[in-house]
């Protein structure tokens, strides 16, 4: 046991640059502590250990952000991360925060961040820098959700936050574009925020609101049978089949398996998507993320069910690869992603 | 080190470090230069990590996962998680003292250090007769957010807003207020005059914490514009009101319950052994930070220590016999509970009026712990006091300094940055008091009155008269640090017996503890509001465990 364990650790460090593997390596080993057998979770060291940033009004590189309480109720909070207003230049004043959006077409993305149902936040340092980047490159606005976490809020508490935050964001004024009055909105996120993404653009569908694009960075997805990538990739590149099952037992409704619709959307008992309103899909896929098999057959799912689809499937990368900007595939998703929520403003 | 400035790098190809052979002696020099700096990708992400010790770092990780994943019982993992963990910024360490603890296993494996029984007494004080609240762990308690300001060291500060969604309805107030200020800034009295007017009607009708708040600015203000000098606006001249006031705040909402809180675990964890313990509270008051510590001490593991109290208050309090009735009482408490006390009260006019040998220490027989909640800030409105108080501190040897002050930059030289800091600040504070809807109305009324009067003194004092001169941690950390001081992280334990105690708060769950550089702040939604931490003298050890 112990020889192969050095050889997947030997490998792993061979496929991203050496502050990338220190960097998941150290959520691996810290994850691994928080979770406990019983089903339980150390929320108190989670909330200890994750590094946190403070949202900003002062703008740093072209971006500033604020915090909104956007349903006391659930004391649901919000960050906005906008580009620096380019007629004024002093910092935005707290008047200012909400100014309207200034473009024909302005697109606004609304971000649920990963962490597998129960890990991080809106304000957690990795995800405040990644929603940062993604107003730098797209030049639209970024509305990133704090939802509710699992063991302590399970299904559907996920979906139910980012619905409400759809709402919220699709009713401000200020974030209308000019050329039709309407919120351009994007729905993105990366693992379990892919996953309430796609819920999330499902309800949307059922409601009416429109949503413009789905932006699924390795969404997290799974089912009852154990694919060939889980079976080939486990433990190899930071994640095991183990606590995939652990995160998905949290979050799932008691009693229930991976078959559930929230898990599994394309399982029998999940709903057909054929005739169904849904948003056009961008779905990222890391080839070395042992969960690759149920992504690439969501876009599968959507394919065969007549939704429009576009699939990244980036061989060499594994999960987090999008956390930091020293890799190829960082840049290239980043531009895809420009690409897909601006092209409508392409001539 | 600006956030985020790797952005506008155009990285080459990924090359794992530290394979770093490139032919241009320009370059290999800039790698080298770069090698022993923080990596800049993980510093954006929270994480302190020099480039040369990254393989070392990586190493250690992968260390530790071999120890973990041949753990079959679990019972490294338990050990672990009972740790108490420190400053997980720092990477190298963080993972160092895992490795240690699991080759190094505790002594006493039964003794779960994390649960000293502080939480127990949250609302007890010295004088008044009630139950102890048992303190129980709900089982699906969510907490969630953290809250924080990371701010680096050097660069521009960072401002952190946090709207509550009915900005529609606060807007002309805010509008009014800020128009204000500027034009008291700008020295357009009869502007501001005219404005004032239009708070002071707006505010009249504006429903919650926002009308509230916006009372105390206007008032503030108008004091400014009428050069209105009330020397009641410095508090120490009312000193028994503004103990009462303190008081209530004290009952009404967590801050200043967390701020004992956090210190007393600070002061515990640095005296597990010490025979004997004295402490010296800079800000006497009412003494309610206190009898909690006591009671801890009482059952320390190896009995209590010999504990004693050296209280400063102003000069003003010291005649009214209400200190030595305090001392008194403080000294039942200790009798009753087992501890033998000692109590003794200096009264100065100003914190930097005492000199090391009024406190008279015994080094040979006793721990010295400085407490200051709140105090050291007063202490910045006349130039050279602080230097001076911080060399009083150095020469009595304190084995730790704890420090509680204001998350908030409210001593900029410009008017209008603090006035504008200020509001941001105290609307967040006002409107967590806004959201404990089980507050007693006369508590929470006492609890405005008493931040009204820090609203008063920011905005309307100047000079050796304003002392309410809140500065943020990044900023006492420059002072601290250039007068000596080293900082002690506050660790996991006692970050989970604060966010504990913030639980039973009614509206509990807007209330947010996080972890920062070594500091606990406590903060309402993403605002943080209070920051404990502690401090020992420069290169001295850290007596803990």
């Amino acid at each position: 046991m112990a020889a192969s364990d050095e050889v997947n650790l030997i490998e792993s460090r061979t496929v991203v640059p050496l502050n990338t593997w220190v960097l998941i390596s150290n959520f691996k080993l810290a994850y691994n502590l928080l979770r406990r057998p019983d089903g339980t979770f150390n929320r108190h060291l989670a909330e200890f250990l994750d590094r946190k940033v403070s949202a900003n009004a002062n703008p740093v590189d072209g971006v500033f952000s604020f915090d909104v309480l956007i349903d006391r109720s659930i004391n649901l909070l919000s960050r906005v991360y906008r580009p620096v207003y380019t007629d004024q230049e002093q910092p935005p004043s707290v008047l200012e925060l909400e100014k309207p959006v200034d473009g024909e077409i302005v697109p606004v993305i609304l971000f649920f961040h990963g962490g597998s149902f129960a890990h991080s936040s809106a304000n957690s340092a990795i995800y405040d820098t990644l929603c940062r980047r993604l107003v730098g490159v797209c030049k639209c606005v970024v509305v990133s959700v704090n939802y509710r976490r699992a063991p302590e809020n399970p299904y559907p508490c996920a979906y139910d936050d980012g619905w409400i935050a759809l709402n919220w964001v699709n009713s401000r004024s200020w974030l209308k574009s000019k050329k039709d009055s309407k919120v351009h909105i994007f729905l993105a996120g990366d693992s379990s925020g892919g996953n309430i993404a796609h819920n999330v653009a499902l309800k949307a569908g059922e409601s009416g609101i429109n949503v413009l694009g789905n932006i699924l960075l390795n969404p997290m997805f799974g089912g009852i049978e154990r694919t060939e990538s889980e079976k080939r990739l486990d433990g190899k590149y930071f994640v095991t089949v183990r606590d995939r099952d652990w995160y998905w037992k949290a979050f799932l409704p008691e009693g229930e398996d991976r078959e559930h619709p929230a898990c599994n959307p394309f399982s029998p008992r999940g709903k057909s998507l054929e005739g169904v309103s849904f948003p056009k899909s961008l779905v990222v896929v890391a080839g070395l993320d042992l969960i690759h098999d149920w992504q690439l057959a969501y876009a599968e799912g959507l394919k065969k069910a007549g939704q429009e689809v576009k699939l990244m499937h980036l061989e060499k990368a594994t999960i987090g690869f999008y956390l930091l900007p020293n890799n190829i595939h960082f840049h290239n998703v980043m531009d895809e992603i420009s690409a897909f929520v601006n092209a409508e403003s392409c001539g | 080190m600006k956030r985020g400035h790797v952005e506008t790098f155009v990285p080459p190809p990924p090359q794992p470090q530290p394979q770093l052979n490139q032919s241009s002696s320009c370059e290999g020099k800039m790698m080298e230069d770069n090698n022993n700096n923080m990596d800049e990708l993980l510093a954006v992400l929270g994480y302190k990590v020099r480039s040369s010790e990254m393989a070392e770092v990586a190493q250690k990780l992968e260390q530790l996962e071999m120890v973990l994943s041949n753990d079959d019982i679990g019972s490294s993992t338990n050990v672990l998680n009972d740790t108490v963990h420190y400053n997980p910024s720092d990477l190298s360490s963080w993972v160092e003292t895992m490795l240690s603890e699991l080759n190094n296993p505790d002594l006493d494996p039964t003794q779960d250090r994390s649960d000293y029984d502080l939480r127990a007494i949250p609302g007890l004080s010295a004088f008044q007769i009630k139950q102890e609240q048992e303190v129980e762990e709900e089982s699906n308690k969510r907490i969630r957010l953290g809250v924080g300001s990371w701010s680096d060291p050097g660069t521009e500060l960072t401002r952190s807003v946090v709207l509550v969604d009915s900005q529609e309805t606060g807007v002309r107030l805010v509008h009014a207020l800020v128009a204000c200020a500027e034009a008291i800034q700008g020295e357009n009295l009869s502007l501001a005059d005219a404005l004032v007017k239009r708070v002071g009607t707006l505010a009249a009708t504006q429903a919650g914490a926002m009308g509230k708040v916006a009372t105390y600015f206007a008032q503030g203000l108008a004091r400014r514009i009428y050069h209105t000098t009330e020397t009641t606006v410095n508090s120490t001249v009312v000193p028994a009101m503004e103990e009462v006031l303190q008081m209530h705040f004290y009952e009404s909402c967590p801050y200043l319950k967390f701020a004992h809180f956090t210190a007393n675990q600070a002061i515990l964890e640095a005296v597990t052994t010490a025979r004997g313990v004295h402490v010296i509270d800079l800000g006497l008051n009412q003494g309610m930070q206190w009898p909690a510590l006591m009671q801890a001490l009482a059952v320390r593991p190896g009995g209590p220590p010999f504990f004693r109290l050296t209280g400063i208050v102003p000069t003003q309090t010291d005649n009214s016999g209400s200190v030595q009735e305090l001392g008194w009482k403080l000294a039942q408490f200790a009798q009753a509970i087992g501890v033998e006390f000692e109590f003794k009260s200096l009264a100065v006019e100003s914190l930097s009026d005492l000199e090391p040998e009024m406190f008279e220490t015994r080094p040979e027989s006793e721990t010295v712990i400085l407490n200051s909640v709140f105090e050291l800030h007063r202490v910045l409105s006349k130039s050279g006091s602080i230097e001076k108080l911080l060399t009083t501190v150095k020469a009595i040897k304190p084995s730790i300094v704890t420090v509680v002050e204001q998350e908030a930059n409210h001593n900029g030289i410009v008017f209008l940055d603090r006035f504008n800091e200020a509001l941001h600040y105290y609307s967040s504070l006002f409107d967590s008091l806004e959201d404990s809807y089980s507050l007693l109305s006369q508590d929470r009324v006492m609890s405005e009155v008493y931040l009204g009067r820090q609203i008063l003194n920011v905005v309307a004092a100047e000079g050796s008269d304003r002392v309410e001169r809140h500065e943020t941690f990044t900023q006492w950390k420059g002072r601290l640090g250039s007068a000596g001081f080293d900082p002690v992280p506050l660790g996991s334990s006692a970050f989970k017996q604060a966010s504990m105690l913030l639980s039973l708060f009614a509206g509990g769950d807007g209330y947010r503890v996080e972890e920062n550089d070594g500091c606990l702040m406590l903060g309402w939604q993403t605002r943080p509001l209070i920051t404990t931490s502690a401090w020992k003298l420069a290169g001295a050890a850290v007596s803990r465990r």
